[in-house]
Formats: C-alpha cells, sequence, structure tokens
C-alpha cells in the first residue's frame, strides 16, 4: 500500500457564501411561516374574545345583561348623573363610600358582623336587597320576614314617597316594622301593612336604611314592570354615588385578621429574586442550547447476524413441534460425522453404516439401529433423550 | 449570535442587585443590561466569515491507524479573532477531540488538528468547519459553519498481512523444489545445474549431459504469469455479520493477502466487485500498483441488499479472461443462494477456468449445534444440523463440478485461501 499523500485543497475558503442580507432573507423565509400562524393564532383568539362585552353573571350585577341581572338599572342611573361603582370587596365599600353616597347591598350569604360594622360606620345610606340578617343586625325597627313565594302584583299601602310614587310594583316577602320609627310598604294583596310588606324604611342614628325584600324588582327582566323602575331608582338615586356591592366568597374580612398564608409569610424580595432566576435560567438555556455546527449524520450498516436464519429455523421446528423433523437431523448429523470419522462414504448404505458404528463403539447393533433409525420422538425428553444418546455414541466412536 | 458562560455568569450577578434593590424594576433593567453589553460584544466579535480555511488531509489511511486532518485558518479581517473552531467528520471517522480554540491577530494565521481514527472502511467526507469568534468581553459571539472540502479513503485493515511473510517462505520452497520435483504439467524449465545425489533421474537432460563432462539436470519452477481473478460478491449474504464484522470484511482480508501473494509470485491478479452491477474492478495492474489498486477499490466495496446475479458474473468472468485462470469466488456457501444462482452456471467456469470457492462460515451454528440445555436449544441444535448437512451436501456438488470450496471462520479465510492458492501452483493447476 502507498503511502497516504496529503491532499490540500488549492484555494481556502473564506466566508459561507452568505451576506448578512441574504441571512436576514433565509432567516425570514424560515420563520415567516411559524410568524405567520403564530400571528394568525393571536388575531383568532382576539376576535374570539372581542364579542364577549366585559360582562359578569353574578345576580343583580350592573354589568350583567341576563333577564337575573341588574344592568339596566345601573345604566339608567349612569345616565341621570349617578357615580355607580360596582365592588365586590368591603375593603373597596368602605374606601368608597361616604356620609353623602348610597350603599346597596345585595344578598347577606357572605358576610358577617365585621361586613355590617363597615356598612353602620360608613355613614351612608344603606340599601338592603334580599338580605334578611343583615335588616335585624343593621336595624332595630324592621323585622326579617320570609321572602319565599313567586312576585305578586302589590301596592304600596304607605306613605313613603319613594313608595307612593311607584304605586304598585311586583314583590314578594314579608317584612314587619317592630316599632313606630320604621315604615313598612307593599304588603300581601288583601292584607295589610302590620301583617308585613315587601320594602321597608327605617333611620338608624340619621343613617337611612332602605329594605327591599325580594330581588326580582331590581333585575332586567322586571324593571320596567308596574312602578319597579320608580321605586328602584328612587331608592338608589338619592346620591350622587352609588357603591353597589355584592359580596365576594374570597373577601376577606372586613377585620384583616386572616389566617397568614404562605404568600404573607415570604418575604417580597423573594419573588423578584425568582424572577432574576428565570433571566439567569433562560441565559443559560441560550448558552447551553446553542450547538457548534450541525449534528454529523451518517448511515448504519445493517446488522443482521449470521445465526439468526438457523435459529428462526429451530424455532419453526419448535413451534410446529416437528420432533420427527428434529430427529431426522440430528441423527443425520451424527451420522455424517461419524462415517467421516470411520472413513465411510457418505453415501454408505444404512446398513453398512450400522456395522461399522457398532463395531466402533462395542455396542450391539440393534441398539445402534434403534438410535440412529428408530422411530421418532414425540415430546421435548424424547428429543432431549436422543440427542443426548447421539452424543454418546458419537464420543465413544471417536475415542475408538 | 451565541452566548457563552460569562453571559450566564452575568445575569447572576445581577441576583447582587435584585437583593440590594428588590424591584421587578431592576430585574427588567439588569435584562436589558445584559442583552445590551451581549450584543455589543457579539457586534465586537470578528467575524467568522472573514475567515480563510484550508484542509489538509492525507488522501488515505488504513483503518485502525490514525490520520491527521489540519486546518489552516488565516484571519483576513481587521480585527483580532478569539474563536472557537469545530472540524466535523461523521461519527465512524473518530474525530473525538475536533474542538479546538484559537487565537489569531489580523493577518496572522493559525493551524489546528483534528486527530482521525476510523472505525469504518470507505469514504469518510469531512463535514462543515464551524466557527465562532467570541468579544473582547467573551460574553457572546457570532457563529458560521463553512463548506471545506476534504475526503479521507480509509483502505482495509489487512490485517491478514501477517500471514504474507510465511506463505512467501512457502513459494520460495517451491522455486527449490524444482530439483527433487516430478516433472509434471504445468511447470516451467528454469535452468540446468549439475546433477547432485538425490535429484530425479528422470530430469536429466541427456543433451546437455552429452554436450558437457557432468551430468546435467533440468530445473523447474513453478509457472508464472498466469491470471488470478477475484471476484468478491457483495449481494445481500455479504451482508450478514460473522461474530462482529459482516461477511464481506473477511472475504476483503483473504482478496488483499491472495492479491499480494499471486503479485509477489509473479502472476497478473484482477479483481470484479460485482452484485447485480460492476461495483469496482482492478485490472491491468503489476508489480507496486496492484496493492494501492486493489486496496483502493476494496475500500469503498458495501454490501448490497439485493441479489447477486451469477449469469452476469460469468458474463464478466468470460469478458475479462480469454485464457485458463484461477477464478476465486469470494462468496457465501449459502444452501439456497448457490442453488437457484452459482450452481445454474458454475459450468461455463470450470470448463475453462480453476474455479475456487471461499466462504465466511459461522462459529454460531457450530455452537448452537452442540447445545443441548434445553428443549429449544435442542431444537436450535437438529437446525444447526440441518443447515451444517445442507451446506455440506451444496459442497459437494460444487465440487462434483471441479469447484474447490473452502468454508473458513473469517480469521482463518485469508491463510487457507492463501494455502489453496499455493497448493494449486504447486499441482501445476493454475
Amino acid at each position: 500500500m502507498s503511502a497516504p499523500v496529503l491532499t490540500t485543497h488549492a484555494a481556502p475558503v473564506v466566508g459561507d457564501g452568505t451576506t448578512g442580507r441574504s441571512r436576514a432573507a433565509s432567516r425570514w423565509r424560515r420563520w415567516r411561516m411559524p410568524l405567520g400562524i403564530l400571528g394568525l393564532l393571536c388575531l383568532v383568539g382576539l376576535l374570539a374574545a372581542l364579542p364577549e362585552p366585559v360582562t359578569s353573571t353574578a345576580s343583580l350585577a350592573p354589568d350583567n345583561a341576563l333577564p337575573g341581572g341588574a344592568r339596566a338599572a345601573a345604566q339608567i342611573l349612569g345616565d341621570q348623573g349617578v357615580d355607580v361603582r360596582y365592588v365586590r370587596r368591603i375593603a373597596d365599600v368602605e374606601r368608597l363610600a361616604g356620609p353623602d353616597s348610597t350603599v346597596l347591598l345585595v344578598g347577606d350569604a357572605l358576610i358577617d358582623t365585621s361586613h355590617t360594622d363597615v356598612l353602620r360606620k360608613t355613614g351612608a345610606d344603606l340599601v338592603l336587597v334580599d338580605a334578611d340578617w343583615a335588616v335585624s343586625e343593621l336595624t332595630g325597627s324592621l323585622g326579617a320576614g320570609s321572602t319565599t313565594g313567586i312576585p305578586q302584583k302589590r301596592t304600596a299601602e304607605c306613605d313613603d314617597p319613594d313608595a307612593v310614587a311607584a304605586g304598585t310594583i311586583t314583590a314578594t316577602g314579608y317584612l314587619q316594622a317592630l316599632d313606630g320609627t320604621a315604615v313598612v310598604c307593599f304588603p300581601a294583596p288583601g292584607s295589610a301593612t302590620s301583617a308585613g310588606g315587601a320594602y321597608g324604611v327605617t333611620t338608624v342614628d340619621d343613617q337611612r336604611v332602605a329594605v327591599l325584600t325580594d330581588r326580582a324588582p331590581l333585575t332586567n327582566e322586571r324593571l320596567a314592570d308596574e312602578g319597579n323602575a320608580a321605586l328602584v331608582l328612587r331608592m338608589l338615586g338619592r346620591h350622587e354615588r352609588l357603591v353597589w356591592y355584592i359580596p365576594s366568597p374570597d373577601d376577606v374580612e372586613a377585620g384583616g385578621s386572616s389566617r397568614p398564608g404562605i404568600a404573607d409569610v415570604v418575604p417580597p424580595v423573594v419573588y423578584v429574586v425568582g424572577l432574576q432566576l428565570l433571566l439567569v435560567a433562560a441565559v443559560a438555556a441560550l448558552w447551553r442550547g446553542r450547538r457548534l455546527g450541525r449534528v454529523v449524520t451518517e448511515k448504519m450498516p445493517v446488522v443482521v447476524r449470521a445465526g439468526e436464519t438457523t435459529r428462526g429455523r429451530g424455532r419453526l421446528y419448535r413451534r410446529s413441534r416437528a420432533y420427527g423433523h428434529a430427529a431426522a437431523a440430528l441423527r443425520a448429523g451424527a451420522a455424517a460425522r461419524s462415517c467421516a470419522r470411520l472413513g465411510l462414504p457418505r453415501s454408505a448404505a444404512p446398513l453398512v453404516v450400522i456395522e461399522a458404528l457398532a463395531r466402533a463403539s462395542g455396542r450391539r447393533s440393534d441398539q445402534v439401529e434403534a438410535l440412529l433409525y428408530g422411530p421418532p420422538p414425540t415430546d421435548d425428553n424424547g428429543l432431549a433423550q436422543l440427542a443426548r444418546d447421539l452424543d454418546h455414541l458419537e464420543s465413544e466412536v471417536h475415542r475408538s | 449570535m451565541a452566548v457563552t458562560w460569562r453571559a450566564v455568569a452575568l445575569a447572576a450577578a445581577g441576583i447582587l442587585a435584585v437583593v440590594l434593590l428588590p424591584a421587578t424594576g431592576t430585574v427588567l433593567l439588569w435584562t436589558v443590561l445584559v442583552l445590551v453589553v451581549c450584543v455589543l460584544d457579539a457586534l465586537l466579535a470578528a467575524s467568522p466569515r472573514q475567515v480563510a480555511v484550508r484542509r489538509e488531509v492525507p488522501s488515505s489511511v488504513r483503518l485502525t491507524e490514525a490520520a491527521r486532518s489540519t486546518l489552516t485558518l488565516t484571519n483576513v479581517g481587521r480585527r483580532k479573532l478569539r474563536a472557537l473552531v469545530r472540524d466535523a467528520w461523521p461519527p465512524s471517522s473518530g474525530a473525538d477531540d475536533n474542538r479546538h480554540r484559537i487565537e489569531v491577530p489580523a493577518g496572522d494565521g493559525r493551524r489546528v488538528t483534528t486527530t482521525l481514527r476510523p472505525t469504518r472502511r470507505g469514504d469518510a467526507h469531512a463535514d462543515l468547519v464551524t466557527i465562532r469568534t467570541f468579544g473582547p468581553l467573551g460574553l457572546a459571539g457570532r457563529q458560521a459553519s463553512l463548506t471545506v472540502p476534504g475526503r479521507l479513503r480509509v483502505l482495509p485493515e489487512f490485517a491478514s498481512r501477517k500471514h504474507l511473510p510465511s506463505r512467501l517462505a512457502r513459494l520460495r520452497e517451491l522455486d527449490g523444489r524444482a530439483a527433487v520435483q516430478v516433472r509434471g504439467p504445468g511447470t516451467e524449465f528454469d535452468s540446468l545445474r549439475e546433477y547432485v545425489i538425490g535429484d530425479d533421474v528422470r530430469a536429466i537432460d541427456w543433451r546437455a549431459t552429452a554436450r558437457r563432462a557432468d551430468v546435467v539436470v533440468r530445473t523447474w519452477r513453478p509457472e508464472r504469469d498466469r491470471r488470478v481473478l477475484i471476484v468478491l460478491d457483495t449481494s445481500r449474504t455479504s451482508a450478514v455479520r460473522v461474530q462482529d464484522a459482516p461477511r464481506i470484511d473477511a472475504s476483503i482480508e483473504a482478496a488483499l493477502l491472495l492479491a499480494a501473494l499471486a503479485t509477489r509470485a509473479g502472476d497478473r491478479v484482477e479483481l470484479i466487485v460485482y452484485d447485480r452491477t460492476v461495483r469496482g474492478r482492478v485490472a491491468g495492474q503489476s508489480g507496486p500498483r496492484v496493492m494501492p489498486a486493489f486496496a483502493d477499490a476494496l475500500a469503498l466495496a458495501e454490501p448490497q441488499l439485493i441479489e447477486a446475479d451469477w449469469a452476469g458474473i460469468v458474463g464478466q468472468v468470460r469478458q475479462r479472461l480469454s485464457q485458463r485462470a484461477l477464478v476465486v469466488l469470494l462468496s457465501a456457501l449459502d444452501p439456497a443462494a448457490v442453488e437457484h444462482g452459482l450452481l445454474g452456471v458454475v459450468n461455463q467456469l470450470t470448463e475453462r477456468h480453476q474455479v475456487v470457492l471461499a466462504s465466511v462460515a459461522d462459529p454460531e451454528v457450530d455452537a448452537l449445534r452442540s447445545a443441548r440445555h434445553d428443549a429449544a436449544a435442542v431444537f436450535d441444535a437438529a437446525a444447526a444440523e440441518r443447515v451444517g448437512l445442507e451446506r455440506a451436501a451444496v459442497a459437494v456438488r460444487l465440487r462434483q463440478r471441479g469447484v474447490e470450496v473452502l468454508d473458513a471462520l473469517p480469521d482463518n479465510l485469508a491463510p487457507k485461501l492463501a494455502d489453496t492458492y499455493l497448493a494449486l501452483k504447486a499441482a501445476g493447476r493454475l
């Protein structure tokens, strides 16, 4: 073999044939498709989000346009110059409400005395809708009655100016005046106000408290019925500002004595350090992620072991329980090797082979005949036994 | 653009700033700082496209030996080049340590060397040369991959050359045996010399004896200028793995040893690599040019997963050879393949030439045959027994047609084929 010759390519290679412009172009070609798809996805997402106005589905929420919402009332109030503030937290009520504002409370299932204390302290006019417990908590002169039953048409039957202006409303509920300072209106049809009505007004320490036992008059669905609108607007529009308070389940207690969570224990610096660590991780990913040139591939050779076909044949014999075939092969192999050892031709007749083997091994010829030409075995043990016997015979022949 | 661990360290240093001034703004500011510094550093780095790269690589190397791929990098830009260079080769080329860190002032050059230890025969083509340059701060850099062509032909190992000296000695013995050799067919007259006791009296040349006072005998030497045609079969049977290497590797070793031996013996050796078409050929070479040509042609011989076209092989042989020659078929003694291919056409070869079929035997079949440890093993043994019988039967049929059949383990094939050649030569059957 010749000594290796060094080959040098005459012209040195400078650059990879690209310019900044061509690289930018190829990058753009490579990325425009993914970028386009991403942009399309963003656009579709935005379009899907757009027709959905900012509304909620909370009952009597001022931004709820469903039949059970109260957007109609809130919008009318807004048009009339009332500053409607929708809040879900008592802290916001405390911040926004003052003596010259109205606070509307819808439902009292999620509040406790700390909330009612705050409501009392604001000094604002209170309007309590569907809040029996809060009524008894905030006023001593009105007693909560049941609010069951479907809304029915009721007339004022009292001399409260708001109720009189409304005339009739559709509502249910039986609110009772416990003393003379409270006025109760809209009793059930055919009964007196002393039996309880849907609307009541009282004044507690210069704080006017109006109570509506039923949510129905406020809803979008029923606002236009009878005099509902008149009552609601007069009730809520007494001041420039209306704080629309619907208690939220996740509102912390007004006292601020909530159970300390993990968020209170962790110092705020940890979050910022976490952000910084994110940056470090991003840079580290860039550092490790950029390969120094492409991965070089290579065709791999086929790997087929030579013994595979033989093993496959063995498995075929076994699966088809071909004891006859297997035994014939073992016998023929042993006979061929023994014959070669004894100098017999491959084409020797069986009788000659038997005689020669019997002589060489010192066995009886009928034994040798049974071993070499006997009936084939019928099970695994028989075949294994035959193989062992043939091995013995062969070793005896080879020893001779 | 690429960043280094220093950029990560710079980003990590921001943690200190954040602890001192814990605000989201600090993180944002630090991010912008890292970004700006990295981009500036990358912009200040020398361009990887302003480097002239020249490659030097040996044209060929023998398998298991090491070769060196040398890259000469010249900085043709105006900035100082700090770079990491990767000289990429396919995995089987064994370029393990192929990353080099260099610093080259403007206008200067550097040489980096990658050591290749190929593990596969054939042509290895160099992949891209990747240059990543770093800025003055070493924070970030730029990267480009250049196509710098290079080809390394990995020649067969020729491990069987260790058998060559002993076979050459045997060849010289053949020469020397002339005096006592029977004057048989196929031996050539060499010279006359004085009779010594022990010489065959039938070798006495009476005319020459009459002319001179002494008794003179004729001496003989083996025939020279015989033709040997080696046919390497690269069809599917050559792809089979015996022990750890495909069959074709053992065949190539045998072909190389035979070519070396026959060339020294003064015969003309030719090679055809064939399956359904000619994959390689060596013809018309003589003397010292034979072995390089063989190594070159055999380096590229790869097994193809197709059936051999034996009629085509016979056609090639008839086209190449007009007179009697030794035709060595390096194939497999695979009963099915031989019965459907070679047996049908071998008569056309044997009627004019001496044919030798050299096949690689599989030691695994022998191991299977003697296994007895469970029922499955006995069935495998029976299958191995059957395969052995079929091989023997097919070998007998080939011998009946005048073919010398050689079935040897991979390591033994080359010396056995050499011995067969010597035996044929001694018997004057070439």
